[in-house]
């Protein structure tokens, strides 16, 4: 979840200052309505829970089994939906901070899209086939 | 076909570590990039700050002072990709041989069975160099492909190599996952 960052400038602010007093990012992913000073902490969270759920869903589906794009489409619904209710219900931020929902949804998908099907595609495989 | 998919893994994971092991030694160490990667982040934020306090201002020196501040960001932006441009042209002799080479090791085989049918136009990917009209068979490079997809950015993430997000967005994705593996 810690991103490392590197180059930061010299006369920037340093990021700490705006999370100073802050409980640990992990202590407020779970906390609802945590505090998000910082933007890119909160985008970390979301990219890191995509890439959480591509790996259960790829686990899941390839163990059920789910076949064809039925599969696709349930996980593409899952996890844009479970992400948007964290952001919208539990954390409850101002996504227009963000650049809007679509900015917040968008986050990681496509890394995460990946990792699922390829999760999916070795469970399956290695169950089903091997 | 286990061994297969985990060898592949092994190879995305191997080719993505590569692939930013030289892209470290020849450009993220360099004072230059380092530099100029600060300076363009920097920018970045400032344009963002800049065009959220305008608003829809129709202030003519605020657009002025606006459209400086774009220009500033895409020539630091387009000496920054200068820079990137060594390590891109040494990462694609390097996997064009290496992917020749793995091509040729899992050439016809079947590593993996797919759980859908590609849609059409995926065929010649998903099937790639691979006998009879099963389209569930997968071939090395469809799930290269998507290993690498979903590997190299989290290893980018991981270690801090990723581009900053305010600097992606204000040049429209100039910084954006580049895929030198997929050849």
């Amino acid at each position: 979840m810690a991103t490392r960052r590197r180059g930061n400038v010299d006369n920037q602010p340093p990021s700490v200052s705006l999370t100073e007093g802050l409980p640990s990012v992990w202590q407020r992913a779970f906390s609802a309505k945590s505090q998000w000073p910082e933007k890119d902490e909160f985008l970390d969270v979301i990219y890191w829970m995509r890439q959480t759920i591509a790996i259960l869903a790829g686990l899941g589906w390839g163990l059920l089994p789910f076949r064809g794009f039925f599969g696709i489409a349930i996980f593409c619904a899952l996890n844009a939906g479970i992400l948007y209710i964290y952001f919208t219900s539990f954390q409850q931020v101002d996504d227009d901070d963000f650049g809007g929902p679509w900015e917040l949804t968008k986050e990681g998908f496509m890394s995460s899209f990946a990792l699922f099907m390829v999760v999916w595609i070795i469970v399956y495989s290695a169950v089903f086939f091997d | 076909m286990f061994a297969d998919t985990l060898l592949i893994i092994f190879i995305s994971v191997g080719t993505a570590l590569l692939s930013e092991g030289i892209t470290y030694i020849l450009v993220y160490r360099t004072e230059t990039y380092k530099k100029l990667k600060a300076e363009v982040e920097k920018q970045s934020k400032k344009l963002e700050r800049t065009k959220e306090a305008l608003g829809d201002s129709s202030d003519k020196n605020q657009k002025k002072k606006l459209e400086r501040q774009e220009e500033k960001l895409k020539t630091n932006s387009r000496d920054l990709s200068m820079v990137k441009m060594k390590s891109m042209i040494v990462i694609a002799f390097t996997f064009t041989s290496l992917m020749s080479m793995f091509n040729s090791i899992f050439d016809g085989r079947v590593v993996a069975k797919l759980p859908f049918t590609p849609i059409s136009w995926l065929h010649g990917i998903s099937h790639r160099n691979l006998l009879g009209n099963d389209f569930t068979d997968s071939s090395f490079i469809f799930l290269y492909i998507l290993c690498t997809m979903s590997i190299r950015q989290n290893i980018q993430k991981l270690l801090g190599f990723a581009p900053s997000r305010a600097a992606a967005k204000q040049s429209g994705g100039f910084f954006g996952q580049a895929q030198p593996g997929v050849k």
